[in-house]
């Protein structure tokens, strides 16, 4: 609660100043300490990737044991290249990046569709439709991996990519529908009815007027389902056995051994396979915000 | 109109699944199924857990073997797949579950194989030892792999437990390497004391702790205590077992292991040991490397580890302190229902037999098969522990790996709480005892 | 406007891709699931039916009920954490300066896989040489708390975690939902002589409202399933301290092989998420909104 005082306090102080009235003592207080938290807020949520960087460069004594703010003796730089050769991560890297588009970009069209017909169609059985998703959300996946695996195998899909990528668009469909909902929910009736007015077909009102204005969540669903993908591991362990299609995620599992595990390549491996990740959000990131800046000329 | 507009966003579908789909089912020889073998070679799938990453040893030997083999044998083609060690369990799982085990896999032995011999998965080895490899193992390893008379593993591997010691902590506090069990707590009074933790040790996944109890209980209650409980001869609820458990807490009581061990992982908890925070460490021989040949960790540590046998209790029935606790980690299965059996079993057998030659001196693992020292450069403490192991008067497995996997669940969350004191001893034994009650039913 | 909007073969070609994938990847296997909960199997082993055993027994079984106590704790307190991203993401959406900048960092948890965020908190609340106890010793607590070793704490010990690592997921949905209210609303209501509290509290929470209770479900049904931290972190454990339903699956079915019974925890867990969304339903729906 404190944080929303503070942020009362904040837009006091933002209108004041909108209104070109010189700030308080009390309010600029306000902005210092509302400025404190959000920093300490920031520290907390990005000494991981600072200690990660540390931990990529440690040997495993220094890994266990030592305090983890402490620095590498001996920076390991080797790990690194160590990670490239034998972790295959040239290989796996391409694989996890064209899995997560191909995955992201299935999901997001499916997914909007859906909401669209649900949201703004008039049909008998959206409720009900709506429902079969929504209980999608639920279902936890290693309850389906035994039964999934046997269909992928009747399919002659089992260390196929598709078992992975079809997998990955079913899982997410759920979560990127319900966070369209709440959007496709808040757009006012009217500008599909001038649309229809308009003369406008059920697909020209989706993909010219509705579609465009969801380019911010669209942005969002695709930062969260991009980061579950890349991220995942089970699927990807259970249904490819070849190397040719693993991805950067069992690549870390090339560094557990059966008595002992190379912490340090694991952090490396870690590493690296932030990065892309790290960069594809930032630039998605401010896609939310021109999206914005976009719909807001337009309405 | 409506159906025009359709269109391109079927075809956009169309076209994402179909490069999808070309993407995927581009032909790829390296992973077509058995019968898919390329000009006219038979294809031998092979799972491991030796990842070239964490135990490049191990993974340069079997590479080699699998390479001098397919020399030999030109019209067969051996397809590796490699997982590390949890993932490998979980896929085995799966695999299993849908018939699709590999032609050649790894098993752990005892509890762990028994579900896949009942689900008849795994096809008997007895012809193929006998041919190649007959005296070859290390008495009573093999049969850790027996079910009903009928071998379904080829071991690969042999691990007994010793406590490992800092030898420098022992000198600047004057210890002794104890030989009794009340030297070995008047060590632990003398190393508390002084701020140094006596003994690291992990519980988050129980197995670690097991061995202190099962030590204990060896010493107390006679070597083949808990081999009797497992085959039903004896209860778990024998007075030597509670007195065990007793031991381990008031070991705890005594402030012998580090705070908060029913947390930690073995990796942390060893982290301690190997940062000269605690001053011993009670386990098995795999960690050998890291105490000799290992070229990650400094030598200068390397020098300061001792080991000796886990002391005598006085008293108790297990007199002899050439009995330890250990067991054979992996072996080979070959699948029931592979299509390649008999070469799968053929590849099986001279893997086991090119791995005892190898392994100790390129990997530092003490195989299941004999090793003949002569000739070959080792680390002064594998040449003892060879010795040792030829003197064993017994090797205990390890409790939970002759339990089922229900019953070693139970142990090693058991252990966790017994350590963590949130249970008594009464209460530790009598769970184990009744979930073993109920199994034999 | 009706007829446009109710064009069968639109509605058939918008939803039809996607129910299909939906079924054949997950209702299928969900059926056979159910099918199995029915089944004394270990996962290879001829099955044998069974009937309503597995339930009957799970219904008895004191550890799954405490493990499902665990998770609807766990769902409860998501929910109310709920607050506190809505409010960080009020501030982040008005406008302050490094607002952008401040949002891509909070997310940055999200991105890591969670092996590296279970390593990390394990060095965090390592007893001994961990970074909250030497804090916590510098500043002169003698014997701060075993985070992850004592059955009292280790829930909200592996709670925290679970909390900063998915601030960044939600504080991007409030954000992008917050900065859709349109400014010129906003400003009218300004112009009014609205405090921004009156603003926040009677113009932007409305709007918002349909995402918000969207969250919740999200949040509730994420955590009542939640599985991959705490499986990592402790397993569980300390004694199943912190055993969550999903926990508890896994280790019936894989780690103790009896997958007919794995199979039931499974079902089990999608009743009581179907009934706290129920709940949550009840609770939240007000007026003709009603879409969910």
């Amino acid at each position: 609660m404190n944080i929303m005082n503070e942020f009362a306090a904040h837009k006091r102080s933002g209108t004041i100043s909108d209104t070109r009235v010189k700030a308080s003592f009390g309010s600029r207080l306000g902005f210092g300490v509302l400025y404190l938290i959000l920093g300490i807020l920031a520290v907390i949520q990005i000494y991981p990737l600072f200690w990660l960087f540390l931990f990529s460069l440690k040997t495993n004594q220094e890994v266990f044991g030592m305090s983890p703010f402490a620095l590498p003796q001996h920076p390991q730089w080797a790990n690194y290249p160590k990670v490239w050769s034998q972790g295959h991560i040239n290989l796996y890297f391409f694989n996890s990046v064209w899995y997560t588009v191909v995955a992201v970009l299935l999901t997001i069209i499916l997914a909007s569709f859906v909401t669209f017909a649900i949201t703004r169609m008039n049909w008998k059985l959206s409720r009900f439709v709506l429902g079969l998703f929504i209980v999608g959300l639920m279902i936890p996946l290693h309850s389906t991996l035994i039964p999934l695996f046997n269909f992928f195998k009747h399919m002659h899909l089992i260390n196929n990519p598709l078992s992975v990528i079809l997998s990955y668009t079913a899982f997410n469909l759920p979560v990127t529908i319900m966070i369209l909902l709440g959007f496709y929910q808040a757009i006012p009736r009217e500008i599909e009815e001038a649309g229809v007015m308009d003369g406008c077909s059920v697909h020209r009102i989706f993909l010219r007027i509705v579609l465009p204005l969801t380019t911010p969540v669209l942005a969002t669903t695709a930062i969260i389902n991009m980061i579950y993908n890349w991220n995942e591991f089970v699927f990807v362990n259970t249904f490819i056995s070849s190397d040719r299609w693993k991805t950067l995620t069992v690549g870390v599992n090339n560094f557990v051994g059966q008595y002992l595990t190379d912490w340090g390549a694991i952090g490396a491996t870690l590493m690296i396979s932030i990065l892309p990740i790290l960069i594809a959000f930032l630039l998605l990131s401010n896609r939310i915000v021109e999206g914005l800046a976009a719909g807001s000329v337009k309405g | 109109m409506n159906k025009k507009k359709a269109l391109p966003i079927i075809v956009v579908l169309v076209v994402m699944l179909s490069l999808a789909l070309s993407g995927c089912t581009s032909p790829d020889n390296s992973a077509s199924g058995s019968q898919g073998a390329s000009n006219g070679q038979t294809v031998i799938k092979f799972m491991h857990l030796w990842p070239e990453g964490s135990s490049n040893a191990q993974y340069t030997i079997v590479n080699k073997i699998i390479q001098d083999y397919e020399k030999q044998h030109p019209d067969i083609k051996i397809q590796t797949e490699i997982l590390g060690n949890d993932q490998y369990r979980e896929k085995l799982k799966v695999l299993a579950s849908s018939n699709e085990l590999p032609d050649v896999g790894m098993t752990w032995s005892d509890g762990f194989l028994k579900p896949y011999v009942e689900g008849q998965l795994f096809t008997p080895l007895d012809d193929v030892i006998d041919a190649n490899l007959k005296d070859n193992f290390i008495p009573g390893v093999k049969e850790s792999y027996a079910i009903d008379g009928k071998t379904y593993g080829m071991p690969l591997e042999l691990n007994i437990s010793y406590i490992f010691y800092n030898k420098e902590l022992f000198k600047k506090y004057n210890l002794q390497v104890p030989k009794t069990y009340s030297e070995f707590k008047n060590i632990v009074k003398t190393l508390n004391d002084n701020g140094v933790i006596p003994a690291a040790v992990g519980n988050k996944e129980g197995w670690p702790g097991s061995f202190w109890f099962m030590y204990l209980a060896d010493r107390i209650g006679g070597p083949t205590l808990l081999t009797d409980v497992i085959h039903g001869k004896r209860s778990f609820d024998d007075p030597a077992i509670v007195k065990a458990a007793e031991e381990v807490q008031s070991l705890v009581d005594m402030n012998t292991f580090e705070k908060g061990n029913s947390g930690l992982s073995n990796d942390e908890a060893k982290g301690y040991f190997m940062n000269e925070q605690a001053a011993m460490f009670l386990t098995a021989t795999w960690e050998l490397p890291n105490y000799t040949t290992s070229p990650d960790v400094p030598q200068a540590f390397k020098d300061k580890i001792g080991y000796f046998k886990f002391p005598l209790y006085e008293g108790g029935k297990g007199t002899d302190i050439n009995s330890y606790v250990g067991g054979p980690g992996v072996g080979l299965f070959v699948a029931e229902n592979s299509e390649v059996k008999e070469q799968a079993k053929d590849f099986a057998a001279f893997l086991v037999k090119e791995w005892g030659d190898k392994s100790v001196t390129d990997a530092g693992v003490i195989p299941a098969t004999k090793v003949d020292t002569a000739g070959k450069k080792l680390d002064p403490m594998y040449v003892e522990i060879l010795k040792d192991l030829s003197s064993a008067s017994n090797v205990t497995t390890y409790f939970d790996t002759q339990a089922s996997p229900n019953v070693a669940e139970l142990h090693h969350d058991l252990i966790a709480a017994l350590f963590g004191k949130q249970i008594t001893p009464q209460q530790f034994v009598q769970q184990t005892a009744a979930a073993l009650a109920e199994e034999s039913n | 406007m009706k007829a446009v909007m109710s064009n069968k073969s639109a509605i058939a070609l918008y939803v039809l891709p996607a129910l299909l994938l939906i079924l054949i990847i997950i209702y299928i296997p969900l059926v056979l699931t159910g099918y199995y909960g029915m089944m004394d199997w270990k996962g290879f082993a001829p099955m044998k039916f069974i009937g309503l055993d597995n339930y009957n027994k799970l219904i008895h079984d004191s550890m799954f009920w405490k493990s499902t106590y665990h998770s609807v704790l766990l769902g409860i307190c998501s929910t109310f954490s709920l607050l506190i991203y809505l409010a960080v993401s009020m501030v982040l959406a008005s406008r302050i300066k490094g607002a952008n900048l401040f949002r891509k960092i909070y997310l940055i948890p999200m991105l890591l896989s969670s092996v590296a965020i279970a390593q990390l908190w394990s060095k965090i609340y390592d007893p001994s040489n961990g970074m909250l106890n030497h804090l916590l010793t510098s500043i002169g607590i003698q014997n701060p708390p075993l985070w992850l070793s004592d059955p009292n704490i280790v829930l909200f010990a592996i709670f925290v975690p679970i909390v900063w690592q998915y601030a960044g997921f939600y504080i991007i949905i409030y954000y992008a939902a917050l900065k859709n209210v349109s400014e010129e609303v906003i400003e009218a209501a300004t112009i009014d002589g609205a405090t921004p509290w009156q603003v926040a509290s009677r113009i932007k929470l409305p709007l918002i409202s349909p995402v918000f209770k969207v969250t919740i479900i999200l949040a509730l049904v994420g955590s009542l399933k939640y599985f991959d931290l705490i499986f990592v972190m402790t397993g569980g454990g300390p004694n199943h301290a912190s055993e969550v339903m999903a926990s508890y699956m896994y280790g019936e079915a894989f780690s103790k092989y009896n997958f007919g019974y794995g199979s039931a925890v499974g079902f089990a867990l999608l009743l009581i998420c179907l009934l706290m969304t129920w709940l949550i339903r009840k609770l939240t729906t007000s007026g003709e909104d009603v879409q969910y």
